[in-house]
């Protein structure tokens, strides 16, 4: 089990026409995510689900807050000493075109890691070989075709299962998948939830899901828990449906109303809300963060910053004065 | 829905089109035997997974598909300018912004990262002997205001000032800024959030109908054809599989494989268990198969006839589809027309 508490990150950006500038990250952000567990994160470009991903995996620093892995907080430790536990997340980047590398074959590729973990564990050559091909087979690749190949010689969906099953050579304990299935085609991408979902039910590995794309959060287990953040603070957390078919906090209902609407499939909810547009960077300290572009905003909200909780007897937890549910998710068409 | 009767749009008529790209194995189609018509007015919606053809599609609009790549047959008709697949030199420079307009894929990363946006805007317009340059400035701004932006300070911005949404929204402008009235834009919103993106689609629906535009939007997410598309066209291996208006084809889709399709987009509501992926991969231009159905080898209701035989194109009404299954489907007989001769290509 992982957990953390306010884990802040601020970026500090030096040059640039208006000098140093300091970017907050993440402003305080608890999580937990127990073994074999899903927790979805959503949100806007920027809102820093990245960050949060790099900071599990052991990639990125954090400022304040602590991380607790299995019982062990990571502050108790020496940096050299973290690494270990580190080293049982595994990140799936976003980006597969950057994550391999290019001159390598994914042979090759995979044959490192796994030579290293036949050392571990005391496995013979000829076992590194057909873990390769079982990986493979794991991500539904085929491997006579996959393994001599470079990344070029593969699509961007190809190469995202390759980035997944080189991130399983080390047999992690968590798998950080940050917009793991956006660059795969959509007639495939189910195939990859559902090999997330079976990662967890069979090997008890927790994933945490970074996503733009919220239906697919509900793919990789509807026991799990999603997140939604804005401008690196959590503004509504809780079980994966109830979030996306009870939304409470404005913000998630603005992110769920911009979903398209499959016109003649689904008819869209009757109180869609859209957000004002004005994203300013340089927020006052003082309110609610989402105040700026919210529509049913108050003068409390400009004033004083709501927390994480169940204010109005919510299921799920938000960060919102003014609580009330609306339909925004469309709904299937009824079949005429 | 809104078809605007603005007589400045006007209509396009993609005939038989066929791209090759030259690769070891020889001269294999992306694109293979397309018909497709833009009525005036409309947005089309050209959706498909990676490597179906649809920025070759694109290009071939503007006749700019380059090598190793050519077109190796069909037409492209648009109103008043003519088959674009004959023009060539000046003329085809002209008609490339001035007459179509266009967004290429990426094109958040298209803009030249040392020049303002100011300054490509007119060299630009210097390309196209636009002698009115404070003019065409002048439009520019209104346009990026007219999309939410501030359009002083964007002209005055370089590339990597501009966010991936600000970017999308210049690379409309240029497409506009000449008085194109067709516009085609290649995935105009991927790796967009969803606000933004619906932002995007929401200013793409205002212009194009304030401006009387024929567009094609083309896309591999069928929620952005469903939200802005009058009518959409399903991609596969480079064959246009299915086409019909945008409500239609998904309340009801005849292609096995917008049938599939469909059934494995992750929904919001729902039984997850209900979605279900396509068994099988897309093909890539090595594996197309040469003859028969492009689509038979992930079909569930694949029967003999569609290992080797072309299947026909049947139009219903609005719709269109190119399935064995359908010819068996008595309803639909409106008038029923066998695509041309395809089977004589030698690929
Ligand atoms: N190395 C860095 N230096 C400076 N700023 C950074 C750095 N990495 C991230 N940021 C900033 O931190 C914020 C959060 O970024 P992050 O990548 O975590 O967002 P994200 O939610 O993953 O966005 P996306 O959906 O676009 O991937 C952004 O404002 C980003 O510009
Ligand atoms: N320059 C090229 N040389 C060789 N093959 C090419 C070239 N450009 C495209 N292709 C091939 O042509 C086919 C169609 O490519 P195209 O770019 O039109 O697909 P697309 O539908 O736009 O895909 P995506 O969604 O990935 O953008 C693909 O199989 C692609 O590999
Ligand atoms: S606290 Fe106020 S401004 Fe913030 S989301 Fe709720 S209603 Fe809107
Ligand atoms: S032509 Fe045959 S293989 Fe192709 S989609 Fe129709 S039924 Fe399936
Ligand atoms: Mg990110
Ligand atoms: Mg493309």
């Amino acid at each position: 089990m992982i957990t953390g508490k306010g884990i802040t990150k601020t970026f500090r950006q030096r040059g640039g026409m208006l000098g140093a500038r300091e970017v907050p990250a993440l402003r305080g952000v608890d999580f937990s995510i127990e073994k074999g567990g899903a927790v979805s994160f959503i949100g806007e470009s920027g809102c820093g689900k990245t960050t949060l991903g790099r900071i599990l995996a052991g990639l990125e620093s954090y400022d304040s807050g602590e991380i607790v892995i299995d019982g062990v907080p990571m502050s108790s430790l020496r940096p050299k000493q973290r690494q270990p536990h580190f080293r049982r997340v595994q990140l799936i980047h976003q980006d597969p075109y950057s994550a391999l590398n290019p001159a390598r074959t994914i042979h090759q590729t995979l044959d490192a890691p796994l030579t290293l973990r036949a050392k571990q564990t005391g496995r013979s050559r000829s076992w590194i070989d057909e873990r390769a091909e079982e990986l493979l087979g794991l991500v539904g690749l085929d491997p006579g075709y996959v393994l001599p190949r470079y990344p070029h010689q593969l699509s961007g969906g190809m190469r995202q299962r390759v980035v997944i099953a080189r991130a399983l050579t080390v047999d992690p304990d968590m798998l950080v998948a940050d917009e793991a299935t956006s660059m795969i085609d959509v007639s495939l991408r189910l195939g990859i939830l559902g090999l997330l979902k079976d990662l967890r039910d069979r090997l008890g590995v927790s994933v945490l899901f970074i996503t733009h794309d919220v239906a697919t959060a509900r793919y990789i287990g509807l026991d799990g828990e999603l997140y939604v953040i804005y401008r690196g603070q959590v503004v509504e957390r809780g079980p994966v449906e109830t979030v996306i078919s009870d939304p409470v906090h404005p913000y998630t209902q603005s992110l769920l109303s911009a979903i398209p609407v499959l016109h003649g499939l689904e008819v869209p909810g009757a109180e869609r809300v859209v957000p004002t547009e004005a994203i300013d960077a340089a927020q006052p300290d003082a309110g609610c963060l989402f105040a700026a572009r919210c529509p049913f905003r108050t003068e409390r909200c400009t004033s004083e910053l709501p927390v994480l909780g169940h204010d109005g007897g919510t299921l799920q937890e938000h960060a919102c004065f003014h609580p009330q549910r609306r339909s925004v998710v469309a709904t299937p068409a009824v079949a005429s | 829905m809104s078809v605007t009767s603005d007589k400045r749009a006007p209509g396009v008529r993609i005939s038989d089109l066929s791209v090759v790209y030259r690769t070891g194995a020889g001269e294999l189609p992306a694109v293979r035997g397309v018909d497709l018509e833009l009525e005036p007015g409309t947005i089309t919606g050209v959706v498909g997974e990676s490597g179906s053809g649809k920025s070759t599609l694109a290009l071939s609009m503007l006749n700019a598909v380059q090598p190793p790549g050519r077109i190796r047959s069909g037409s492209v008709e648009i109103d008043g300018l003519g088959d674009v697949v004959t023009l060539g030199g000046d003329d085809l420079r002209k008609t490339r912004g001035r007459h179509v307009g266009y967004v290429f894929q990426a094109a958040q990363n298209s803009l030249n990262p040392l020049k303002t946006v100011g300054k490509q805007l007119l060299d630009l317009g210097r390309s196209h002997d636009v002698d009115d340059l404070p003019g065409l400035v002048k439009e520019a701004r209104s346009l990026l205001d007219r999309m939410g932006l501030d359009g002083a300070r964007v002209l005055d911005s370089y590339q990597h000032e501009l966010s991936g949404g600000m970017r999308q929204r210049v690379g409309i402008m240029l497409a506009l800024v000449l008085n194109a009235h067709v516009v085609v834009l290649d995935e105009p919103t991927t790796a967009l959030d969803m606000i933004t993106q619906a932002t995007i689609l929401r200013i793409i629906r205002e212009v194009h109908e304030e401006r009387g535009l024929t567009t094609l939007v083309i896309t591999h997410d069928l929620g952005v054809v469903a939200e802005i598309a009058d009518r959409l066209a399903v991609m596969y291996g480079g064959r246009l599989v299915e086409q019909g208006p945008t409500r239609e084809v998904l309340g009801a889709p005849k292609h096995p494989y917008t049938q599939g399709l469909l059934q494995a987009i992750p929904r919001l509501v729902g039984d997850i268990d209900e979605a279900r992926a396509l068994p099988g991969r897309p093909p890539t231009l090595g594996t197309i198969p040469p003859d028969g159905c492009v689509f038979r080898e992930r079909c569930a209701v694949r029967m003999d006839v569609c290992e080797t035989g072309e299947p026909p194109v049947l139009t219903i009404g609005p719709r269109v589809v190119a399935c064995h299954t359908a010819a068996g489907d008595g309803e639909q007989k409106e008038t029923v027309t066998t695509g041309p001769t395809r089977g004589e290509e030698q690929a």
